[in-house]
Parts: structure tokens; C-alpha cells; sequence
């Protein structure tokens, strides 16, 4: 295998009028644009049928996407107790400051995750993941001092759980405090947010 | 292959084609229309089986990959962080599950067994009846390494940019443009060789 003239790439990518080639190099654009053409077929098969039986089996992505239906599950699921710090140091200080308080009467709430996200100027700030099938209006964060920093809670079943923000409706955004993260699966190297709830069992 | 079905009917399809946008089919899915994905399905799945095919070498395993992948999708829709490139992103699942089930046969290569017989090297290119030429492009394709067929396939069979295979890939466009220059340049000789 020996390089292709450039001319002959440029004029395969676009760049380059194949009319303006010589005529060896023509001969090589259309036989290369001929076997691409010969390849462009489509298979006369359909997955259609299979996948939206596959679905219909078990629609419950489409089902989580009632929020009253999703907030009825999480309550029958069992109880759990996380607590995340905040973006800003002071709030960091302060949840680690509830952390270490024993469980107890006025203290934190067990079964209570927390997310927290430093976010100046957003108009809405959201948490979807796979406690929620990734459903958009699920579990949104508020901001009522208009501090920039949005927070949440939610009753999480124990177990591992991806999550990412949705800040403003469209800029998905991993968060900065999670401290584990892995791979979303749809290649780009992008990676979602990880969360461990443990069982309330194993709390301190 | 158990769960091949028919080809959509061409009346069915162009009805589907011609239909809503996709960030509104995208919507009314997430909104709880399960059935609404059909008309992604069969929007798309024309194309998804024709790369599919032409990275695995085997229509029934790229059936198979393009099912897990549409299944995948559905499950994952609300991931989807911008609905207008839906394309794309129905690509990148479909190229990332191809990419498992050439990993499991432990080679990037398509099987010999997979691919069609070679035409006989006496002929020349206007000897060969269609299928021959055929059968002769697609051993060449089964030939290059996985990415290489990857990135010419996107390109010259699904007529995408840079840019868009970029965001089907992971990769960087200089990356590409020089995995599409190698492909043609191996796909080149490879068609020299056999048909002189």
C-alpha cells in the first residue's frame, strides 16, 4: 500500500473539483466512489418489530416518567442516609459539621440524600440519573436566596446510582464534588457523576 | 437468526420519514409515548443496518447490534443531551456495540468466513457481473482494521462530515481524516490488486 496523491484525497473529501485531476487520478476518484456506491445498499431487514416488542416487555423508562408514580416508588423503597458537601467551602464546612452529629432527635433526616451544586446565574438547575431513568422534571434544585448554590433532597434506595445536572434545561454537567465518576457508555469520554448510598444498616 | 422480521413496507416508511422533527418525537417519548420511538426506529434503522452490516461483515449480527443499540437507546433517551443530533447519537451506541461484538471474536477484524468469496484475479473491473463487484468491495472493507472501516464507511457509504463523525466516534477530525486517507489508500490497492 503506497500514500494516494493528495490532489485525490482532497478531491474524495470535497476540496477539490475531480474534474481538475489528471486523468490516472480520476480513473482512481471514480473507482473509489464507485466501490462506496456499490456498499450503500440497504439491508432488506428490520429490527423494528423485535425492538419495540423488547420495549412493550418492559416499558419502564416510559413509566418513570410520571413524577407522582416515580415519588411513590422512591417512598416504597428502603430508607437510606447520605449527606454531600457543598460546593462553597462554608457549606462544605457546615454539612461536614452535620455529618459528624450523631443520628437523633432535630439532627439529620435519615433516608435523606443531599445534592448540592455551585451554580451563579442559572435560571434552573436539575438532577437526573438512574434512580430516575434520567427523566428531565423529576428532581429539581432551588436556589430561594439567590446565592448561586442550588440544593436538593431525595430518598434514594441503597446502591450505586449515575447522576448528572441539567443546568437551565440543556447543559448537562457532571458534579465538580462527586469524587467518583465513570464512563457514560456513548463513547466521547464523557463521564456521569457516581453516587454509593449505603445501606442504612451500615451507617456509622 | 430468530428475530429477523420483513422490511419495513415503502409506504410505511416514507410516512414515517415525513412525519415530526426529532426533538418533538424525542419529547413525546420522554413525555410517556413509548410507541412514538417506532417512528425513530424506523427512521433510522435503515442506515444504522447498513453501517452495522458494514462493520461486522454479517447481517444477522448487525441486526442483533443494531437491536441491543435501539433497545439501549429507548432505555437511555433522557441521556440524550441534545435531541437535534439524534442521528449521531444513535450511531455512536450502534458503532460502540459494534465495536463490543468484534472485541469478542478478540480480533478488530472481520472473519474471512464472513466475507464473500474473492472474484477471480483474470477478470477485469467491467468483467465482473454487480454482485462479484460487490462481494470484492466489501472483502477489501472486511479487510481494514476496525477503525479505519469505521471511519470510511461513515463517510463515503453514510456521506457524513468530519464534524459529524467526530461526534459519532470520540474522535478528533484530524484523527479521522487520516484513518478515511488510510482506508482508501488499503481499499485502493486492495481493488488494484485483485482487478488489474
Amino acid at each position: 500500500m503506497s500514500p494516494i496523491d493528495p490532489r485525490l484525497q482532497e478531491a474524495l473529501d470535497g476540496e477539490r473539483d475531480p474534474g481538475e485531476l489528471p486523468t490516472d487520478l480520476r480513473e482512481a476518484h471514480a473507482r473509489l466512489i464507485a466501490a462506496a456506491q456499490l456498499v450503500s445498499g440497504t439491508p432488506q431487514l428490520s429490527v423494528a418489530a423485535r425492538v419495540m416488542a423488547e420495549i412493550r416487555q418492559n416499558p419502564a423508562r416510559v413509566e418513570a416518567g410520571s413524577p407522582l408514580l416515580r415519588s411513590i416508588r422512591w417512598l416504597g423503597r428502603p430508607v437510606t442516609v447520605r449527606l454531600r458537601p457543598a460546593w462553597t467551602l462554608a457549606l462544605a464546612a457546615g454539612l461536614a459539621a452535620i455529618l459528624l452529629l450523631p443520628f437523633g432527635p432535630g439532627g439529620p433526616v435519615p433516608g435523606v440524600t443531599k445534592f448540592v451544586g455551585h451554580f451563579p446565574g442559572a435560571r434552573s438547575v436539575e438532577v437526573v440519573g438512574s434512580f430516575n431513568d434520567w427523566s428531565r422534571g423529576a428532581l429539581a434544585l432551588n436556589d430561594d436566596d439567590h446565592d448561586g448554590i442550588w440544593h436538593a433532597d431525595a430518598v434514594l434506595p441503597a446502591g450505586q446510582h449515575e447522576y448528572m445536572f441539567v443546568v437551565d434545561g440543556e447543559r448537562w454537567v457532571p458534579d465538580p464534588l462527586a469524587g467518583r465518576y465513570v464512563d457514560d457508555g456513548f463513547g466521547e469520554g464523557q463521564q456521569n457523576s457516581l453516587l454509593i448510598v449505603r445501606p442504612a444498616a451500615a451507617q456509622p | 437468526m430468530e428475530h429477523r422480521d420483513e422490511a419495513p413496507r415503502e409506504g410505511v416508511t416514507e410516512m414515517v420519514n415525513n412525519g415530526a422533527p426529532d426533538v418533538e418525537v424525542v419529547a413525546r417519548v420522554l413525555g410517556g409515548d413509548g410507541e412514538a420511538f417506532g417512528i425513530l426506529i424506523r427512521r433510522y434503522e435503515p442506515g444504522l443496518l447498513r453501517f452495522a452490516t458494514r462493520m461486522l461483515g454479517n447481517p444477522d449480527a448487525a441486526a442483533d447490534a443494531v437491536a441491543e443499540s435501539l433497545v439501549r437507546a429507548y432505555r437511555h433517551l433522557a441521556q440524550c443531551r441534545d435531541p437535534e443530533r439524534l442521528r449521531s447519537w444513535l450511531y455512536r451506541i450502534t458503532g460502540n456495540r459494534c465495536r463490543s461484538h468484534l472485541a469478542r471474536r478478540h480480533t478488530n477484524d472481520i472473519s474471512l468466513s464472513d466475507a464473500p468469496p474473492l472474484a477471480d484475479g483474470s477478470d477485469t473491473w467491467g468483467d465482473l457481473e454487480r454482485s462479484e463487484q460487490v462481494a470484492l468491495v466489501e472483502r477489501a472493507l472486511a479487510a481494514l482494521p476496525a477503525e479505519k472501516r469505521e471511519a470510511f464507511v461513515l463517510k463515503h457509504v453514510e456521506g457524513m462530515s468530519y464534524e459529524e463523525m467526530a461526534a459519532v466516534t470520540g474522535a478528533r477530525i484530524p484523527t479521522l481524516k487520516m484513518r478515511v486517507h488510510r482506508a482508501r489508500e488499503a481499499l485502493l490497492a486492495a481493488l488494484e490488486e485483485v482487478v488489474r
